[in-house]
């Protein structure tokens, strides 16, 4: 649905966007993640049709945006940042000329309007003036007119940027109405959003595409992979004796699960953090695992090392790393796993 | 042209539904009452006149002094916003994404500005009306003074509608559509200015208070004619070709 080779966008004193090149097939849900800053607007605005690239080519549905731009652009339906509209005009007068400037005709153009605003839940504020409306309101008028006309390609940018929770709550319920028959690409920098929305991910960082794939991808690519085990007995014993096996790489202490009995320290509930090395490349080196070099295989050869030494396991799986901490992994590579909160929201 | 009855309709219901079409329609019919007013008076008190003096010729020609600062209060009020106003909302991203091009984009905002001025213009006729009861009135003649008004207009309001994309400011857009008019006018002046030659003659071709002077006594040069149509399409051009820039900005 969209194909963009090689974006470069440059400014002459700041190069906002450098090689970005990227696939986004149909019916695919996909956010682009990045700092503010990093060239999430740029790129969007690029793939829209409103900025042209410096170098670099963009295709929308088969329609190359520079020599079919007319075509390029009736495919896609945008929201711009902050969903700048005409404080002046009434919504059902602003989406029926958004209507009439997509190439909806005549008799038409009123039930577009009205569809759009059904599917974006402003039909209860049709002959308000737009300049009276509330910020979410205006989020989701702006949000209808891209929906004009069922575009089978959305691009928004930062869609509930400045929304309360309540109306972030409504425009992410909205986005995933929308994934069901379109193909979605939105900017954010809010990474609860993306886990709540979207299938893949793009990462972009200062203009350039540090990572993409599936949610499950990017963590496993960044973190590599791990186990979390709560297990009982002694804390300290079950951590020197997982890292003596030769995949882990470090084992952390998590909170104690149960306050122990004063006099019994070794029944203690705790939990237990085990990162494993990066999922060998070449197979044939690792040996010394017994069942195999996948994970599961690694966690099973965690539990039997605990259990033949006395411990109690009460449950086992595979670590899930939050995705901020890949994003963090990914756009902060210098900086130490620390308090810097880059990414304006914390993981639920 | 895809969108351009669309983008004209839009301009339209936003100059009409904010205070601005209304504040400039009532400012004019005020101010030219009066000068319409002061012109009969004075007529009514020569005893004979020449064949082409009249009250409407002295308004619509001869008084062109008058007339010129209208215009240079009317056109770059009416062509400020259309792309100015645009670019500081934010809400020309939209425009410039939606499956329409450049040209479309500004023949509809220039077609709206035209009508506008036209509208404004509009009651002006009642003066020929309330002269008919008194005289006769050269219907010919009055058409053509109302065709210099409007080949002038148009080309201000291309020119202002230029200096509308050329800045985010309305007030920075109205100040260089006026200093562009103003400037125009003061090119005019020089054909009373300078010897005649040349540079005089120049100022003569490009002046268009003798333009309307002319085009109210029932001239129609089709040299001013061309001229005016080269400053509505040179302004438009450029325009459109601003437009598209925004996108490689």
């Amino acid at each position: 649905m969209i194909d963009a080779f090689e974006l470069t966008k440059d400014y002459g004193t700041v190069v906002a966007v450098r090689d970005v090149t990227f696939h986004v097939g149909r019916g695919e849900v996909v956010g682009f993640l990045g700092l503010n800053g990093a060239g999430k607007t740029t790129t969007l605005r690029m793939l829209a049709g409103s900025l042209g690239p410096t170098s670099g080519r963009v295709v929308i549905a088969g329609h190359d945006l520079e020599r079919e731009p007319l075509r390029a652009r009736g495919c896609l339906g945008y929201l711009p940042e902050a969903a700048p509209l005409y404080p002046e005009m009434r919504v059902r007068e602003y989406l029926e000329f958004r209507a009439r400037v997509k190439s909806i005709r005549g008799s038409k153009v009123r039930a577009a309007a009205r569809e759009a605003a059904e599917r974006a839940r402003v039909v209860d504020v049709m002959e308000t003036l737009i300049g009276h409306l509330s910020k979410g309101y205006r989020q989701r008028v702006g949000l209808a007119e891209a929906l004009l006309g069922r575009p089978p390609l959305l691009i928004l940018d930062e869609p509930t940027a400045g929304l309360d929770p309540n109306q972030i709550h409504e425009v992410r319920e909205l986005i995933r109405d929308l994934g069901a028959d379109h193909t979605l690409l939105l900017s954010t920098h809010i990474l609860p959003e993306v886990e709540a929305t979207c299938d893949r991910a793009l990462v972009i960082h200062r203009g350039r595409l540090v990572a993409q794939g599936t949610l499950e991808e990017l963590r496993s690519q960044r973190t590599g992979s791990g186990a979390e085990l709560h297990v009982r007995g002694d804390a300290q014993r079950a951590r020197a004796l997982l890292g003596e096996l030769p995949f882990v790489r470090s084992v952390n202490l998590g909170a104690p699960r149960e306050a122990a009995a004063p006099s019994a320290p070794t029944t203690e509930l705790v939990e237990l953090e085990v990162r494993f090395d990066a999922p060998p490349t070449e197979p044939e080196t690792t040996a010394a695992a017994t069942s195999g070099a996948d994970v599961d295989g690694q966690i099973e050869d965690c539990v039997r090392a605990l259990v033949n030494a006395g411990f109690g396991v009460r449950r086992a799986g595979p670590r899930r790393a939050a995705l901020d901490e890949v994003f963090r992994s990914l756009t902060l590579p210098a900086a130490p796993d620390g308090e810097r909160d880059a990414t304006g929201g914390s993981a639920s | 042209m895809r969108g351009l009855l669309a983008v004209y309709r839009r301009e339209m219901l936003s100059l009409w539904v904010t205070p601005l079409a209304w504040l400039l329609l009532a400012t004019f019919l005020l101010l030219q009452g009066g000068v319409f007013y002061s012109i009969v008076v004075h007529f009514v008190q020569m005893p004979d006149l020449s064949l082409d003096a009249g009250p409407l010729p002295a308004y619509f020609g001869q008084n062109s002094v008058l007339l010129s600062i209208t215009l240079l209060l009317l056109c770059p009020a009416l062509s400020m916003r259309t792309f100015a106003e645009e670019r500081r909302s934010g809400t020309i991203e939209s425009l410039l994404t939606a499956p329409i091009g450049a040209s479309a984009l500004v023949l509809g905002k220039y077609f709206a500005v035209l009508s506008t001025y036209t509208l404004i213009w509009a009651p002006t006729v009642l003066y020929a009306v309330i002269l008919r009861t008194t005289g006769t009135v050269d219907w010919a003649v009055l058409g053509t003074s109302y065709l210099g008004l409007f080949l002038v207009g148009a080309s201000y309001l291309a020119l202002g509608i230029l200096m509308s994309a050329v800045t985010r400011s309305q007030l920075i857009a109205l100040m260089l559509a006026i200093f562009v008019q103003f400037g125009i006018f003061v090119l005019g002046i020089g054909e009373y200015v300078f010897d005649p030659g040349p540079l005089q003659q120049l100022c003569a071709h490009v002046s268009l208070s003798t333009q309307l002077d002319e085009m109210s006594k029932g001239i129609v040069d089709l040299r001013r004619v061309v001229f005016d149509l080269s400053l509505v399409g040179w302004g438009l051009f450029v325009t459109t070709r601003v437009v598209e820039s925004w996108r490689w900005g």
